[in-house]
């Protein structure tokens, strides 16, 4: 039960709840905690922050705080590499990184979570690259008091595949790479590719453990592939080759070299002739020429898809397709832009 | 138990389509009997343990009666006419009653859990079997209350309608003036314009079937004939009705 009282007959209760303060620019946080005995002195305060009332609480048996219902929701949330503070502010809990990794969010969960009333969850996007200690999401329970019933049905959704907010780690791959184009390997022009190529494995912590150049033919391609794979490399990249010309024949040497599951064509610009596959469980990801000049593409959303452990099949690489238009600035800031925050 | 597809399946040839009230159905009937200790199909033994009131006439209320068994002929499903997608499972022997409405809510996640479905009903379809209960299902604890009238088994009580003769059954009548009347003499009726009628073939019985079709054993009477008959009828009921009130 809550009883509305004048601020100043509040003189020795407790406060139900924070009490933020807002100085535009300066300030935002909570000017009073829960529980704060209210003295004479403080009402001047609150009656600046515009609290001419407060709330006296007198819970019911199926009632509980806002306090505890972020709590019982930050639980559920939270999945493996989440961490967060049961010391609620405002009523609000944030939830952070607890290493490096993939930030995964079960987006249908969270959906159906933020669609009970009176509790609600932000996150930073699914598939974002997060350091350890990052904020992640947070969560409140947004009256004062709620009925346990309700943030408990909220929470078994929270919960029902292990927390609907995670970081995965991104293994470390060693990585083999090929680059086809006869172009190149006869030395007509200098490979650009190897050198972009391996700067975005290293940045995600992988190795290259080696690269191969080779000439537009299918057996030699497939050879490369061959002998990376036999050399023990787990993680296959490919360049060049991915087009529709007469010359472009990386994919069938990629079928060739024993890829059984191969998808063609992703629903991204840069990226739309982009191939992943797998030999086994070794990825290959087919990179298309755009890779030499955009900084950012498919690859950049789908590499560290693939170090998170995720299988990255036709639907992965077809509902990227919302978002996934790159708007080319002349300054390009990803990840802070919406090239590939699809889903 | 039988799995889900195999009692979804059935529930849809019984009930003529499979469509996304079926899919609910099935799963509320679980559910209920899982929440109230019993699962299902029900033996029957457990069946005469269950009574469920269903709160809407749509293709769920197939479903749920389906799954658990219970029939309105048996008093074991009763129909309450809310127009609400919710059924309340009651446990006779535990007295345990729990209420499952289909939540509004996954209506508008069906497009979320499954987006590569556009057609609205098949989305509805597959979306509903990925649901959580959580998600499809909001869950009340409740207490039913059940007179000795409502229950399966028997007729307890017969009573006759004051007005016109009409023997109502296990207390359904209500009382005017002290006197039971049954639902239509009282005005509490679905119908009105009441007028008895005779019709063609009205003298046909399945004992004669070989010998008359209903349309050869027929009286055939002219629509005026008809008409006057039930002018005849309709005077000496309201007599009757009258000897009744005295």
């Amino acid at each position: 039960m809550i009883t509305k009282i004048n601020v100043e007959d509040a003189v020795g209760t407790r406060l139900a709840h924070d009490i933020t303060e807002i100085r535009p620019g300066i300030f935002k946080g909570p000017a009073f905690r829960k529980g704060h005995e209210v003295c004479q002195e403080d009402i001047c305060h609150l009656q600046k922050l515009g609290k001419n009332h407060l709330y006296l609480i007198d819970l019911e048996m199926d009632e509980i705080h806002e306090n505890q219902a972020a709590a019982i929701l930050a639980r559920a949330l939270a999945g493996s590499g989440i961490e967060w503070q049961d010391s609620p502010r405002e009523g609000k809990i944030s939830l952070y990184a607890a290493m490096d990794g993939l930030l995964t969010v079960d987006t249908t969960s969270l959906a159906a979570f933020n669609m009970i009333d009176e509790v609600m969850c932000a996150t930073l996007h699914t598939h974002t690259l997060v350091r350890k200690g990052d904020q992640v999401a947070a969560t409140r329970a947004i009256p004062l008091v709620m009925k346990r019933s309700q943030v408990e049905r909220a929470a078994a959704i929270a919960a029902q595949n292990g927390g609907i907010i995670s970081v995965k780690t991104l293994r470390k791959a060693k990585a083999g790479m090929v680059i086809t184009g006869s172009e190149v390997f006869h030395g007509l022009v200098e490979d650009k590719f190897a050198p972009i190529l391996s700067a975005k494995i290293l940045e995600l912590g992988s190795a290259v453990s080696g690269v191969v150049f080779a000439p537009d033919d299918e057996n030699v391609i497939a050879g490369a592939i061959r002998s990376h794979l036999e050399k023990g490399c787990d993680l296959l990249l490919l360049s060049g080759g991915m087009s529709v010309d007469p010359d472009d024949v990386t994919r069938k040497a990629i079928r060739m070299a024993g890829a059984e599951e191969i998808h063609y064509g992703a629903a991204a610009l840069p990226g739309a002739m982009f191939l992943a596959a797998y030999i086994g469980e070794i990825p290959v990801l087919g990179v298309p020429a755009c890779g030499l000049h955009h900084r950012i593409t498919i690859l950049d959303l789908i590499l560290p898809r693939i170090l998170a452990g995720e299988r990255i099949g036709k639907k992965e690489l077809a509902f990227i397709g919302h978002g996934g238009l790159c708007k080319d600035c002349p300054a390009c800031h990803y990840p802070h832009c919406p090239f590939g925050k699809n889903i | 138990m039988q799995s889900f597809e195999t009692l979804l399946n059935e529930s849809a040839q019984a009930h003529g389509h499979l469509c996304p009230g079926q899919v609910v159905g099935v799963r509320m009937a679980i559910l209920g009997c899982r929440l109230i200790g019993l699962s299902v199909p029900l033996g029957k033994d457990n069946l005469k343990k269950l009574i469920v009131y269903v709160e809407m006439d749509r293709c769920t209320a197939d479903a749920v009666a389906h799954v658990t068994g219970v029939r309105l002929g048996r008093r074991s499903l009763k129909f309450m006419d809310y127009g609400i997608m919710a059924a309340t499972f009651v446990n006779l022997d535990s007295g345990q009653a729990f209420r499952i409405i289909s939540t509004e809510d996954s209506r508008d996640l069906a497009s979320v859990y499954v987006p590569d479905i556009s057609e609205k009903g098949n989305r509805q379809r597959e979306a509903y079997k990925r649901m959580p209960d959580s998600v499809l299902f909001k869950v009340q604890k409740v207490h039913v209350k059940l007179n000795e009238y409502d229950l399966p088994g028997p007729t307890r009580c017969k009573s006759v309608c004051s007005r016109c003769g009409q023997v109502v059954r296990d207390r359904r009548e209500v009382i005017v003036d002290d006197k039971p009347v049954c639902r239509p003499c009282s005005q509490q009726s679905y119908f009105d314009h009441a007028r008895e009628v005779c019709w063609p073939g009205m003298n046909w019985s399945p004992q004669l079937e070989g010998d008359n079709s209903p349309g050869e054993a027929s009286v055939k009477l002219h629509p005026e004939e008809i008409l006057r008959e039930h002018h005849n009828i309709n005077d000496s009921r309201k007599r009757d009705c009258l000897d009744y009130k005295n």
